[in-house]
């Protein structure tokens, strides 16, 4: 089966590939993957805590030229979005602006939950921050 | 093929209720597979099942369903068995093989390998992978000089499957005493990291060629 042009462009020249530092409190890291086919996926974004929008995103995807353009594609989409409008993608979205085609339907639905884990990362760090005592220079 | 199960069964020849898997009682027509795979070949729903029995099992049934055998019968009951022998063979083949059996038993109990969603892998599972996989990618992008450490990544491959390979035997062992859904629970993620293992070892013996 032939990969769609779209695929084969982020497939070669995959966006934002790399890693943030995952102890840094504003990055929130998301891990998934689909043992079926082995992929696994690694997605993070960096929150302007005051804006709430995401400044950065990187990610590194073991896996089929599908998973590696869904996830290419995710952080694209991401970066420049508060952390709720990001919450809103959709894995048709993905579907798509991709063309993927039904059996690699499981690889956007990957980007659209390592989206959702970074998020939930994220925000669990906010949460044990607030719920702590501030450094009072903080 | 697994929704019939637990329907009431009636021949399709004679209307009776067959009271037997294979035949019916009252016509000795053959009948459509009803059951699960472990029914059919006799054997209880256990995981650590008795190879030998199962061989023995499928040599019978193979004879009694050939279709050469219903050469005389009515055009239903020949096509029967050239069903019944295909769902035999794919029966025999699901239970030899470890893996597919434990995916099978989980199958039955509504756990899909088809359906399966990143939340359901354990975190360090996906950690442990994505480890092995940097690992394994820092090495691929080197030159020739980089083979003993793919042979040595082979090497940590091919013990970690084998480890799994116990793991799962010993799943098979808990859910053989306690039919629990623990048990399920643990061959369903040793499974898993088995899948991943399994494919990274098939990466690294691609790069070896």
């Amino acid at each position: 089966m032939a990969y769609s042009e779209k695929v084969l462009d982020h497939y070669n020249k995959p966006r934002n590939v790399g890693t943030l530092d995952k102890n840094d409190p504003n990055v929130g890291t998301g891990m998934v993957g689909a043992p079926e086919c082995g992929d696994v996926m690694r997605l993070q974004l960096k929150v302007n805590e005051e804006t709430q929008i995401i400044e950065d995103a990187k990610f590194k995807t073991f896996g089929c030229g599908s998973a590696i353009a869904s996830s290419s594609l995710a952080t694209e989409w991401i970066k420049g979005k508060t952390v709720d409008e990001a919450l809103e993608i959709k894995n048709t979205d993905i579907v798509s602006e991709l063309s993927l085609p039904p059996v690699k339907i499981h690889c956007s639905v990957l980007a659209e939950d390592a989206i959702h884990a970074a998020i939930t990362d994220y925000k669990a760090k906010r949460a044990a921050r607030e719920g702590s005592p501030q450094p009072a220079n903080a | 093929m697994l929704t019939q199960i637990g329907q009431t069964v009636t021949c399709w020849n004679c209307g009776k209720s067959p009271e037997e898997v294979h035949f019916c009682s009252h016509c000795e027509s053959l009948q459509p597979p009803t059951t699960d795979y472990f029914e059919y070949f006799g054997l209880p729903r256990k995981l650590q099942i008795d190879l030998g029995a199962l061989e023995q099992s499928f040599y019978r049934l193979s004879r009694r369903l050939h279709p050469d055998v219903y050469f005389r019968r009515p055009e239903r009951e020949r096509q029967l068995a050239v069903d019944a022998t295909a769902w035999l063979n794919d029966a025999y083949r699901t239970l030899k093989d470890p893996v597919a059996r434990g995916e099978y038993l989980l199958d039955l109990y509504g756990m899909k390998k088809s359906e399966q969603k990143s939340s359901n892998v354990p975190p360090e599972l996906l950690e442990e992978v994505f480890d092995l996989n940097m690992a394994l990618e820092e090495i691929r992008t080197g030159d020739d000089s980089v083979r003993p450490q793919l042979i040595e990544a082979k090497a940590k491959f091919e013990n970690l499957l084998e480890e799994v390979d116990h793991s799962l035997e010993a799943g098979f062992g808990e859910w053989d005493r306690t039919e629990s859904r623990d048990a399920l629970e643990k061959i369903y993620s040793v499974l898993n990291r088995r899948n991943y293992i399994r494919n990274l070892l098939r990466d690294v013996n691609a790069e070896l060629v």
